[in-house]
């Protein structure tokens, strides 16, 4: 049932490998504008609209890092956060939610997450999220 | 008198004539015998005035019967003169006084014609009285005439003294008859005396013999009387003896009458201690008539054979005969009489003691106590009811409880009192308010009832009440606060709503930054990427329309309404809200298809907020449908009505279904299984749906889909009075 668009081939002009980042989102507005803006920062980018739909697909392992909603349909963000550790997928996780929940935001940095981000979030608040989420720790 | 021969054959005519006369006038007596001498008189002047051809002939003669004056005028037909005895009696007196010329005749001027009058004399010197004619004739009175008239005097002469003799001899016969029947009278009286005296003197014998027998009788009927009493008849003479003593008195005392016949009374009933009292009466009464006992209904013990003292009722009369006093006693034993007023008295005693314990319990009862009558006026209160309306026991009887119950209690009591005097019910709870005396209103929990009549007491009212103001505050304070809690929650679900809100309105935010940002570094990069700006651009604005969008949505959703019930036709409404979707269905592929209820009773609801519901049904279903390819897109609305009068709408698709789980789950405010759902259209009708009474729920359904239901009463409770538009039950729907 995956369908994994692959907006933009991981290679990049000078041969090396752009970072592939995963956006899972709900919201069509999200899916659409995220990966143009991704690949103006030099990543390639992959979208999902549900949470099965990314875990069913071939992206778990290349995946640098990932951009997750909270709310959503079936499995939520959290949820699938939990099921790529209990996996063994160490992918970076920046959360981005529509909610101001300042105890989810502090729960889920206990939970492991590397970013937060609130809807509406700015170029830079984003680039510099996936910028320190991608940093070795 | 010389006469002068005219003519013979008129003389003999004359003759003649008069000889017919004559016969005439001596036939009159047989004419008038008989009759009264007036009558006689007239028959006699009446007979001349025609045989002589006189004026007139004029009698004055002297009743010879009654001795009263007669004085008869007889004037001819042919006379035209008006003569007057006076006229007569003035000629008369010109010649009559003393000249001894009687027999000749007088010429008198009457009236200007001269008349010859002429006086007859009856009786020998005219002591009978006289006759006076006239006539105009001039040889008047010629020779028969003076004949016929000397003939007509004696003739009438003789008349009135047979007339006399008759007159007297008819008065001595009424004179024997009267004393005939005078006689007759007084013996018939004196024998009607006689019969009298007879029939009085039979009457007395008769009496007598009656009397013997009545005696005879008396005597009978007072031994049976004396036998078959049922009280104890005991006589005693002057001395104290017993003279009668009956088989009632045989039987009580034990005594046999024989036996004591004349004993001394104090020998056989009277008790010992009595007998002082008993000699020392008798003697008084002997001496001077004096009496405490005779003729008086009294109380005493008697004495029996056996030696037992009973107690007896005694009445003693004199008996009322002559010679020395004689006396009858009347006992009854009383014994029977004495238990039963003694039963009786204490009976009594027992119900007084009943009514005091029962007065005691009604006084000090720890509630209110009132009964009334039927019309509700107050009977009896106790002082808890007294205290609790701030009113006397006196005060309270001049009122009815309906008026002292307040304004607003008063349609419900008067509803129950009335149920209760039909027999509709035994008796009623009732939380009503009263007003006290002094104004202040009291709210107390009745339990009244019927308390059905006796044959004393007809059937009455009760009512036990108790004072429940406290609790009545308490409550109301209780209303208070949840009021507020609800006011609390609902700000708290504003709270909730706004972050819904955000969260609403920032997916598309984030869209319209993300692309307005990308668009920004598309047109600065070298070469600008135009085709990608305008792309970017091209999001943006969708993404502004989507933002637009859910602001629009979410005021329809949540924009407050209040409840404005009516009366409405689920169907109705039902067809009318799916017609403005119809459009949106088609374009869905959606096939809808009716079940509506035939019989459907009419509801009362706010008929806008369930087309929301309904609305909000049919649109989650075409959305739960929108994915699916494989199957038809049916979409099913129904309405039924089940036995409790509730109303049901169900809508039902062919969609992608629900979990158990998600069954429940999707009532909550915010949980969407829609990409572009809020969350909350389910949540704001189950709120709508429960505001009426009614639930909202989801079944999964046994093919694919599921089905949306809800139910709710066709007049909720508080509905009731929705006919007066104009007072709506107001309802906040509160999310």
């Amino acid at each position: 049932m995956s369908h994994c668009f692959v907006m933009e081939s991981p290679k990049r002009r000078d041969g090396n490998e752009r970072p592939l980042l995963s956006v899972v989102d709900d919201d069509e507005s999200i899916r659409e504008s995220l990966p143009d803006l991704l690949r103006e920062f030099g990543f390639a980018s992959r979208v999902f609209s549900s949470a099965e739909e990314f875990l069913t697909s071939d992206c778990l392992v290349e995946t640098s890092c990932l951009i997750l909603d909270i709310a959503m349909p079936g499995m939520s963000g959290p949820e699938l956060h939990q099921e790529l550790k209990r996996r063994g997928h160490e992918i970076p996780v920046v959360f981005i939610t529509g909610q101001r929940d300042e105890s989810l935001r502090v729960r889920l940095g206990k939970q492991g997450a590397a970013g937060f981000l609130l809807k509406p979030f700015s170029d830079a608040a984003l680039l510099a999220a996936i910028k320190t989420a991608m940093e070795p720790s | 008198m010389n006469t002068q021969v005219e003519d013979p054959a008129q003389e003999v005519k004359r003759l003649q004539r008069c000889i017919s006369d004559l016969v005439g006038l001596l036939a009159l007596p047989a004419v008038w015998s008989g009759n009264e001498p007036s009558r006689i008189v007239q028959i006699l002047l009446d007979a001349l005035l025609r045989m002589l051809n006189l004026d007139f002939i004029w009698a004055r003669l002297r009743d010879p019967v009654d001795a009263g004056l007669l004085e008869i005028l007889r004037v001819s037909d042919s006379c035209r003169l008006r003569i007057t005895t006076q006229d007569i009696s003035e000629a008369l007196n010109t010649r009559l006084v003393g000249d001894g010329q009687e027999s000749l005749p007088i010429r008198h001027r009457f009236g200007g014609e001269d008349i010859s009058i002429f006086p007859v004399l009856l009786g020998v010197h005219g002591e009978s009285g006289m006759i006076v004619v006239g006539c105009g004739r001039l040889d008047f009175p010629g020779q028969t005439d003076s004949l016929l008239l000397t003939v007509a005097a004696n003739q009438a002469s003789i008349g009135l003294q047979e007339a006399r003799l008759l007159a007297e001899q008819k008065r001595i016969t009424y004179e024997l008859d009267r004393r005939v029947a005078e006689r007759t009278a007084e013996l018939a009286a004196a024998n009607e005396e006689l019969r009298k005296e007879i029939a009085e003197r039979k009457l007395t014998e008769e009496r007598l013999r009656h009397g013997e027998q009545e005696l005879k009788r008396s005597e009978v009927h007072k031994a049976a009387i004396l036998d078959s009493s049922p009280d104890c008849v005991v006589a005693i003479d002057h001395e104290g003896r017993i003279t009668e003593f009956n088989p009632a008195a045989e039987q009580t005392f034990g005594h046999r009458r024989s036996e004591v016949l004349g004993k001394p009374l104090a020998d056989v009933i009277i008790p010992p201690s009595l007998l002082e009292k008993h000699r020392t009466g008798f003697a008084r009464y002997l001496a001077s008539g004096d009496s405490r006992v005779l003729g008086r209904r009294l109380e005493m013990t008697a004495l029996c054979i056996d030696g037992r003292e009973i107690p007896v009722e005694l009445t003693i009369t004199r008996i009322p005969q002559e010679g020395p006093p004689a006396f009858t006693g009347h006992l009854r034993d009383i014994t029977e009489r004495k238990k039963s007023e003694d039963a009786l008295r204490a009976a009594h005693a027992q119900v007084l003691r009943s009514e005091e314990r029962w007065r005691s319990v009604f006084e000090n009862s720890a509630v209110g106590v009132a009964l009334t009558d039927l019309d509700g006026r107050f009977i009896a209160t106790n002082l808890v009811y007294q205290r609790m309306l701030g009113y006397t026991e006196d005060e309270l009887q001049q009122l009815t409880f309906l008026d002292i119950t307040h304004e607003e209690s008063v349609e419900d009591s008067r509803t129950l009192i009335g149920e209760l005097l039909d027999g509709h019910r035994q008796q009623f709870q009732i939380e009503k308010q009263y007003r006290r005396k002094d104004g202040q209103p009291v709210w107390v929990r009745n339990n009244v009832s019927v308390v059905p009549g006796t044959e004393r007491v007809p059937r009455f009212l009760m009512a036990i009440s108790e004072d429940v103001t406290q609790g009545k505050l308490s409550e109301e304070a209780l209303a208070r606060a949840r009021s507020e809690l609800a006011k609390v929650a609902r700000i708290t679900s504003l709270g909730v709503l706004t972050a819904s809100i955000a969260h609403e309105i920032n997916q598309p935010l984030s869209g319209i930054i993300t692309n307005a940002s990308t668009c920004l570094r598309m047109l600065s990069a070298d070469p600008p990427n135009i085709d990608g700006a305008l792309e970017t651009v091209r999001r943006t604005i969708r993404d502004g329309n989507r933002a637009s969008d859910v602001i629009t949505r979410l005021r329809t959703l949540y924009s407050k309404k209040e409840l404005s019930p009516e009366w409405m036709d689920l169907n109705e409404a039902a067809r009318e809200v799916t017609a403005l979707s119809l459009s949106e269905l088609q374009r869905s592929n959606v096939l809808l298809r009716y079940q509506f209820a035939e019989d459907l009773p009419p509801l009362v609801a706010d008929r806008i907020q369930l087309q929301q519901v309904i609305l909000n049904l049919v649109r989650n279903a075409v959305d739960a449908m929108s994915a699916i390819g494989d199957r038809p897109r049916e979409l099913l609305i129904r309405t039924d009505c089940d036995a409790e009068n509730q109303v049901q709408l169900s809508v039902k698709d062919t969609g992608m279904g629900l979990s158990p789980q998600a069954a429940e789950k999707i009532f909550e405010a915010f949980y969407t299984t829609k990409t572009d759902g809020m969350g909350i259209g389910l949540s704001i009708s189950r709120s709508i749906i429960e505001a009426h009474q009614g639930r909202l729920w989801a079944i999964a359904n046994d093919g694919p889909g599921s089905t949306f239901l809800f139910a709710i009463p066709c007049v909720p409770e508080g509905f009731a009075d929705t006919e007066t538009p104009a007072n709506p039950t107001v309802r906040r729907i509160d999310s």
